[in-house]
């Protein structure tokens, strides 16, 4: 059997040398696609395993709140931060651990003369445990000292280098202080916390922003974390849990926010990084879905590349044919045949496998590029390696299994005498599998330019203000806004500055929402809730925002402190006939004057529909931002070297930094455009994959039809009569393609963009554009062997009898 | 007795009407005949052969080779049957254009399940026979016609078959080269291998003891 199989081999590898431009087609086709499921199978591999290297991965969970504000339900993780102390305290049986948060954000790490920026967080000391941190230096009890603070091995080594960093004092911000009690090994990238490279005490947060005596119930500022008491069900801990906020809220110091019926669950962790979209509060899934839709086109390509194999084999089979005649005459019963062709696949299948690996080593850091990881091919992970073989057997099993078994049933006396039809089955499932991969290839280039034009579609969406030159430096320092005015004075003593405002949020993101508003003719069941931007003076002039009734703030009127400025959306959605001059009462804020109205702008995502929106004019406290506008035709260089020394003077303590918001908007495309790029690397695949299939299919045509083509010349028959009838089949199974890929196309991306408020309609020039495409490519890869067979000299196809 | 026909028909449908490949055919072969097959183009010569080879099956009537009712076996019984006792030569030699010399005669073997060194003796001892050990790395395409055929039967023989089955195996070969081939089927007869083959030539047809002549799938007394 060992020599039985050598031989399969050895037939097999010379039939490979034997046409060569053949073999190099196939395993190249072969090999391509092999590499991009590998990469997207290393991709999908990454996404399934995330968060996966903590041990206590089944009892983590975050405990999320929903809200209702009118008609829907929102639902997030921000939390109050006397959340988890009742938690603890009331419902401990449950919990292991109990932990309050902060958000991981950047933050001012000064050793001495070092300064770095570094993501990390504030959280109470159960955090160590519970991602069971692998300390290197100190243990994971010593977070519990409010004055300490861990750090990840690479900080440490950033701070501090070669010297031993227990003990020493390290400033975090520009307000805190804390001692390094731990080191600990880096989290893995490939999870929610790998980016945190810090951990500081809330305690000492918490103090030092004065929060117990500013934040109560009603401030979800914070996150809560927990990891479930061994045993415990999560749904029944979670349905347990459920009313603690709205308990707590009713009886409480702010019982008008009980309106928007806060329900507290769990999310665990395994659901956190897949499952993390949430409709009117219910988890309805989230970055599985791009797993699967990436996971289904990865199997798709390797199918296509499989069905090019077979597509060429069981051409082939005319002249296999005889072989398997000759082979049954002498001895061989069908299931040594079988076996044969399957190591020729077997044989086939390697060779474009370690040319796949070396396309996966070249291609992989532009993979990486398209999807934004930075993931490494587990080269020494026998895991690995095994898929890797499975997949090798599954597609050789896949593309030989055709091949295998029609031409293993050749009756040899048919074969031999010459009788033998050529296969009518065979050509019709060929042509199936054609029409496959063109349905396939369609429907991606019809989904790529779709994802395509609704970008450029929102990207022309006009926003309502003015980005050019506009930028924004973050509030590191309470000193800024206590010294705002002489601040700005200063900042506009260069004339290349036209105005400086601060701001809480960021025009180009305004997430921070309120309610508690009460007006004239509201609605008493109606929970509100609004956008809100809080500003000083000059904001509205600098981001050029269209007003149109009323005024603008002005430093004229003091009663200013005391006024909104709305967007439309905003009077439509308080039914609001006249509105300025209007009051609207906010909670125990006072009575806000509603003094202009300016024209809707886009101010949250982009894809979205506007949402109703108050400006205030404010000074001080919760300002983060402060907001430049360089001036038209000014030298942006001096602006900004000015901008900086100023900030430098101020507050030279923390990192300056900078960021325009033209780079800040663009962010908002990210996502999509690596979307868009993903979706044309496969069609590109596809298409490429596809046609390399057909022109072998084509090439094996023309041979086949060599005598006929012969005859039909010495008979009269054009060059271009000869090119039409070869490639019209083709033609014919591309617009077959066309039939299926329209409809299911239509279907799949109407779906896609359902997914978005503002967007493109699908015009029926889409489907036009890419039939019109790949017909033109199917012509152009086809007409190269048509026209080849059909200059031929016919004395010399005819010679051949 | 090596083999017997028994009203052997054959037919297929054409048109709503049988056509008959063989008609009532009966036919005796005795061990260590050398019979000739005869008659024009499309009379049911090759059929015949195939369906003495098991190549090809029948509608009607029986079939004994060497007291095993072939009408009756399986599929796979009929094929352990041929590669045991049949070889087969043909008019365009059929040899694997991938294998050389050598792997062609061996393939056989393989099929056989043989052992590697009793399938080595037993090739080396059949390229020594034809005189062809200087070709055994030589693939069938580097072989003139009358050399690729001697393989062919090489490769028939390798297995010491009972039963040589040729169809037209000169047919491609130039008369000198055919005569060769000739005189080897009469060397291999007269050491007691049974041989039947079709042929139009009736010089070639002399070499047999005996001349079956068929006509529209019928045998006629010639």
């Amino acid at each position: 059997m060992n020599t039985m199989f050598k031989t399969y081999l050895k037939t097999a590898w010379r039939n490979l040398l034997e046409k060569k431009g053949q073999s190099l087609l196939n395993i190249g086709g072969l090999a391509v696609g092999m590499a991009a499921t590998l990469l997207i199978g290393v991709w999908v591999y990454g996404e399934i395993s995330y968060n996966t290297e903590f041990e206590n991965y089944e009892s983590i969970a975050q405990v999320m709140q929903s809200q209702t504000f009118g008609e829907e339900i929102g639902t997030g993780v921000n939390q109050p931060m006397q959340l988890a102390p009742v938690l603890r305290n009331q419902y401990g049986d449950h919990f292991k651990h109990v932990v309050t948060s902060s958000f991981t954000n950047p933050m001012l790490l000064t050793v001495g003369d070092t300064k770095i920026s570094r993501q990390g967080n504030f959280m109470e000391p159960g955090i160590t445990e519970m991602l069971s941190l692998k300390m290197i230096q100190g243990t994971r009890d010593a977070l519990k000292d409010p004055s300490s603070i861990l750090l990840s091995r690479t900080t440490a080594n950033a701070l501090f280098g070669a010297s031993d960093p227990m003990n020493k004092t390290v400033k975090i911000g520009t307000n805190m202080q804390a001692k390094v009690a731990g080191i600990y090994e880096d989290l893995s990238k490939n999870s929610e916390f790998g980016n945190l490279t810090f951990i500081a005490p809330w305690e000492l947060l918490k103090t030092t922003a004065n929060f117990e005596e500013r934040v109560g119930w009603g401030n979800n500022w914070f996150q809560t974390y927990v990891q479930l008491q061994d045993g415990a069900d999560l749904a029944t801990v979670s349905n347990i849990i459920k009313d603690v906020k709205y308990d707590n809220i009713k009886n409480g110091d702010n019982p008008a926010s009980i309106r928007t019926k806060p329900v507290i669950h769990l999310h665990p962790m395994k659901k956190w990084h897949l499952h993390s979209k949430f409709e009117n509060g219910v988890n309805t899934g989230g970055l599985i879905e791009r797993v699967w839709l990436f996971g289904i086109i990865g199997v798709f390509i390797l199918l296509l590349a499989c069905i090019n194999f077979m597509n060429l084999s069981t051409a082939k089979s005319v002249k296999r044919a005889k072989e398997v005649g000759i082979r049954k005459t002498i001895g061989s019963v069908k299931e040594q045949l079988v076996i044969q062709f399957l190591s020729e696949s077997l044989l086939v299948v390697t060779l474009a496998f370690m040319v796949s690996l070396v396309l996966v080593a070249l291609g992989q850091s532009f993979f990486n590029d398209l999807t934004g990881k930075t993931m490494g091919i587990p080269w020494g992970n026998p895991f690995f390696w095994m898929t890797c073989m499975g997949c090798i057997l599954i597609t050789s099993f896949i593309s030989g299994s055709y091949p295998a078994f029609y031409l293993s049933s050749f009756e040899p006396a048919k074969v031999l005498k010459g009788t033998f039809n050529r296969g009518q089955g065979a050509s019709r499932l060929r042509k199936g599998l054609v029409v496959f991969q063109f349905t396939i290839s369609i429907l991606l280039v019809i989904g790529t330019i779709t994802i395509i034009r609704q970008i450029a579609y929102v990207k022309e969406r006009p926003v309502g203000y003015d980005r050019e030159q506009l930028l924004y430096v973050p509030i590191n320092t309470s000193e800024i806004m206590t010294n705002f005015e002489s601040l700005r004075n200063e900042l506009l003593q260069s004339n290349s500055i036209k105005e400086v405002a601060a701001s809480d949020v960021l025009i180009t993101g305004t997430f921070i929402t309120n309610g508690g508003f009460d007006w004239k003719g509201k609605d008493p069941n109606m929970s509100e809730e609004f956008n809100t931007l809080r500003a000083t003076h000059g904001y509205g002039e600098m981001v050029d925002w269209e007003i149109k009734e009323g005024r603008n703030f002005s430093r004229e009127f003091k009663s200013d402190s005391l006024a909104f400025i709305v967007n439309e959306t905003a009077v439509a959605y308080m039914g609001l006939e006249n509105p300025v001059g209007e009051y609207v009462k906010w909670g125990t804020n006072g009575n806000f004057k509603i003094i202009g109205v300016i024209k809707d702008m886009v101010t949250q995502s982009p894809y979205d529909e506007v949402r109703p929106m108050l400006f205030t004019l404010h000074y001080g406290n919760f300002l983060n931002f402060i907001n430049i506008k360089i001036g038209k035709g000014a030298n942006t260089r001096q602006a900004l070297s000015h901008i900086e020394a100023v900030f430098q003077k101020r507050d030279p303590e923390s990192l300056f930094s900078y960021t325009f918001f033209d780079d800040e908007y663009a962010r908002n495309f990210l996502n999509e455009e690596r979307m868009a790029k993903l979706a044309s690397f496969f069609a590109v695949l596809a298409i490429l994959i596809s046609c390399l299939g057909i022109f072998g299919l084509s090439a094996f045509v023309a041979e086949q039809r060599t005598k006929e083509i012969g005859i039909r010349k010495v008979l009269g028959a054009s060059v271009v009569g000869l090119w039409k009838m070869l490639s019209k089949d083709f033609i014919l199974l591309v617009i077959l393609s066309s039939c299926i890929a329209i409809p299911l196309g239509y279907y799949y991306m109407s779906n896609w963009v359902a997914d978005y408020a503002y967007r493109i309609e699908i015009s029926w020039w889409i489907f036009v554009i890419s039939i019109a495409g790949a017909l033109a490519i199917t012509l152009v890869t086809v007409s190269f062997q048509a026209i080849k067979a059909a200059i031929v000299n016919p004395i010399k196809s005819l010679r051949t009898e | 007795m090596l083999l017997q026909l028994n009203n052997i028909f054959k037919w297929v449908q054409q048109g709503g009407k049988r056509v008959f490949l063989l008609k009532d055919i009966n036919l005796q072969v005795e061990e260590g005949e050398f019979i000739s097959v005869m008659g024009p183009s499309g009379s049911g010569k090759s059929t015949l052969l195939n369906v003495l080879g098991m190549l090809d099956g029948f509608d009607e009537g029986e079939y004994h080779f060497m007291d095993e009712s072939v009408h009756s076996l399986k599929e796979k019984h009929r094929a352990e049957l041929y590669k045991q006792y049949i070889g087969f030569v043909f008019q365009a030699y059929h040899l694997i254009d991938e294998l050389t010399v050598y792997e062609n005669l061996e393939m056989p073997l393989l099929y056989k399940k043989i052992k590697g060194s009793e399938r080595k003796a037993l090739v080396a001892d059949m390229l020594d026979r034809f005189s062809i050990v200087g070709k055994k790395d030589l693939f069938p395409t580097q072989l003139s016609g009358g050399q690729q055929q001697l393989v062919g039967v090489a490769r028939a023989l390798i297995t010491k078959p009972k039963l040589i089955l040729a169809d037209e195996p000169t047919g491609n070969l130039n008369s000198k080269q055919g005569e060769e081939i000739m005189e080897l089927f009469k060397k291999l007869n007269q050491d007691g291998v049974t041989i039947i083959q079709v042929t139009h030539s009736e010089k070639n047809a002399e070499y047999g003891s005996r001349i079956i002549h068929l006509l529209d799938g019928r045998k006629v007394e010639g």
